[in-house]
């Protein structure tokens, strides 16, 4: 069972009111080390109030990943969207996008997304992307 | 770390020094450390190095779990004891220092090993009886507890096994971990109850806001064997700054505040207030009470007239129990039914009403008169209600056809298999089944169409409704639900001519209420039916 590769998509409220660039940036920065050694892939995208999170890898990776996002206070009303097994990953390599519809957040973070390389092995990320950018406009703060 | 920078001096120390990291790699090791535990290569977990034992390399692994400081002796070779002093974790980093003769506090007299508990690496009931012991001995006066008992984890032990249940616990534990400080104490008393001991003083609201939190963390999704699972917790809290003064009597002063915050809805907290163990007591002298009301006799069944509209006939009496208790007077259903519920002496008290109410409608005169008897839902949760059935209708001698058991919506929110399996071996007895309380509860209306019901009671509060359209339109709507099912209908809590004529307009089948006439002893229901006048007449 813990071998098993799993898909886990999920949203969180985004907590970070202040530094965002800086906070988000070391976010990105110790989540790849983290994902890195334990073999997870996948994409985090936010905008000024939401996080939205794919994570692809084995049970105990996500598992353990997952509980340290629960636990961590900038993290609120966590809604898990999907976890299930996968066949192949979609997100072959960890990447954050910015995602949003502010202008100026856009110019302001927009090449944190550009510099991870954010892509899509399959249509089946374009699709996960899609939902949760819709979401994330949604959630968008007026 | 200034300690790497004087490594030569390290490496010369005759006590072994080691550092570990997040995953309890060995990232350095001197010289005595690698010598005592037999490490040749490096980078290696700590847990697997060669023990003797298994149960040694448990103890250790348990104990690294714990991310404040600890000390653990184990035997490393056959009659030969080390002792781990194992650092605090910081930045995902911690000393672990083995010495063999070190002296170990002279007051833990118990062995640690049997004060974990082996899930979850907290401590147990030992422990925590330890540290109250040792917070005794300094003449601690604020100390705080917190116990959190878990919402809805039976169902996932019921629904993806006690595997999954096991791994739950564990997460629950380590998020409960890492909301807590170094020198709580985290106790697992069993089962799915955690206990946090806080040494040090704490204003009401920082243990408010602790509970709060652990109320939101626990209450997020867990990932679990490729499950989503949600539960929830419940806090109760006492401390010594409130109402408790002895810390003996923390413990059960939360676990009270914890009762009180599951009746108030789950998912929260609340804090123990002394008001509540009175309440306690008195909850458990009406529970003492309750549980020797059917032994004592107190109970009796009051019957209440059921008339048929279009006939102006008595057609049946609905049997309503009565508590008459020598000093609390005549206590309601309404309080001692689910208390009975909880308490499980619902199962005693129904199958005495059941047999009772067979036994009093074989005295009455009419053999066309029915005996309706409420059941419980709590009555349904295995087939001992069908024997209970068989039995009263053996004893009694009474027809089948004359009884009619009336269960409430509610029965149906679970949508069980079991309880339609149940309600269908009793209709093959003969016993007629009738929906009572009709409308008040929450189940969906499906089940109607899967049981031939013999009967719809609509509950009083749509009769007694002011009259508007509205209410005349749900009541009508009820009605016609009913002659299209080809079920009997009966209104309950007729109090006046205008709601009773109202429902003969309308095709109601039967009545029953104040208008008619009130539950009466079993005694006065032959003088009843001498003088039974129909509404009509005395309405003309």
């Amino acid at each position: 069972m813990t071998d098993t590769l799993y898909r886990l998509v999920y949203m969180s409220r985004n907590d970070i009111t202040d530094e965002i660039e800086l906070q988000i940036g070391g976010i990105l920065e110790i989540s790849r080390e983290n994902n890195r050694r334990a073999e997870i892939t996948g994409a985090l995208m936010f905008n000024a109030g939401c996080f939205a999170q794919v994570l692809e890898g084995p049970h105990h990776a996500i598992q353990a990943t997952f509980e340290r996002i629960q636990c961590d206070e900038r993290h609120s009303n966590v809604t898990v969207l999907l976890f299930e097994p996968l066949d192949a990953r979609v997100f072959s390599n960890w990447a954050m996008a910015y995602v949003g519809t502010q202008a100026a957040a856009e110019q302001r973070f927009g090449h944190l997304g550009h510099d991870s390389g954010f892509e899509f092995d399959t249509l089946d990320g374009n699709e996960i992307f899609n939902v949760l950018r819709a979401n994330l406009h949604d959630a968008e703060p007026a | 770390m200034s300690m790497i920078d004087s490594v030569t001096e390290l490496e010369a120390l005759a006590t072994g020094i080691a550092i570990i990291d997040g995953d309890n790699v060995i990232t350095y090791a001197n010289t005595t450390f690698a010598r005592r535990l037999n490490i040749e290569v490096l980078p290696r977990r700590l847990t697997d190095i060669t023990l003797p034992e298994a149960r040694s390399r448990d103890l250790l692994e348990w104990q690294l779990r714990d991310i404040g400081e600890s000390a653990l002796t184990i035997e490393i070779a056959p009659g030969r004891t080390l002792t781990f002093y194992i650092g605090a974790r910081r930045d995902d980093q911690r000393m672990v220092i083995v010495a063999s003769g070190w002296p170990r506090r002279e007051e833990s007299t118990l062995d640690l090993a049997a004060q974990l508990d082996p899930l979850t690496g907290f401590g147990n009931r030992l422990m925590y009886a330890e540290r109250l012991r040792e917070l005794e001995a300094t003449g601690a006066r604020c100390a705080a507890v917190l116990v959190i008992d878990l919402d809805h984890f039976k169902q996932v032990n019921d629904t993806l096994g006690h595997g999954a249940g096991d791994e739950l616990l564990v997460l629950v534990a380590q998020r409960i971990r890492a909301s807590t400080r170094g020198n709580d104490t985290l106790i697992r008393l069993g089962g799915d109850e955690f206990v946090i001991l806080i040494p040090e003083e704490k204003r009401r609201e920082g243990l408010e806001a602790l509970a709060a939190r652990l109320v939101n963390l626990l209450g997020r999704p867990f990932l679990v064997n490729g499950h989503q699972i949600n539960i929830g917790a419940s806090i109760g809290i006492a401390t010594l700054v409130g109402d408790s003064e002895q810390l003996q009597d923390l413990l059960r002063h939360a676990d009270l505040a914890l009762y009180e915050a599951k009746h108030q809805g789950r998912a929260g907290h609340y804090v123990f207030q002394s008001q509540l163990e009175q309440r306690a007591f008195d909850r458990r002298a009406f529970e003492v009470d309750l549980r020797r009301a059917l032994g004592l006799r107190q109970f009796t069944l009051h019957y209440q007239p059921q008339t048929s509209i279009r006939d102006e006939r008595v057609i049946g009496f609905e049997a309503l129990i009565r508590w008459e208790h020598p000093t609390r007077g005549r206590v309601s259903p309404l309080n001692f039914i689910p208390l009975a519920e909880e308490i499980g002496e619902i199962a005693s008290i129904g199958r005495w009403v059941i047999r009772k109410a067979c036994e009093q409608a074989m005295t009455w005169r009419d053999e066309r008169l029915i005996v309706a008897v409420n059941v419980s839902p709590a009555q349904f949760v295995d087939d001992t209600i069908i024997d209970v059935v068989r039995d009263a209708l053996a004893h009694s001698g009474l027809a089948p056809a004359r009884l009619e058991l009336e269960i409430t919506e509610g029965l149906f929110l679970d949508e069980s298999e079991a309880i339609m399996r149940r309600l269908w071996a009793i209709q093959e007895l003969g016993v007629a089944i009738a929906i009572d309380d009709f409308g008040t509860g929450y189940a969906s209306l499906g089940y109607l169409n899967s049981f031939p019901f013999s009967k719809i009671k609509i509950d009083k509060s749509f009769i007694q409704a002011e009259p508007s359209p509205r209410a005349s339109a749900l009541v009508s709507g009820i009605l016609a639900m009913g002659s299209n099912l080809g079920m009997a209908t009966t209104a309950e809590g007729i109090e006046t001519a205008e709601q009773y004529h109202q429902l003969e307009q309308e095709g109601c089948s039967s009545a029953q209420g104040y208008y008619i006439a009130r539950p009466m002893p079993a005694d006065q229901i032959a003088d009843f039916l001498d003088q039974f006048a129909p509404p009509t007449a005395q309405a003309g």
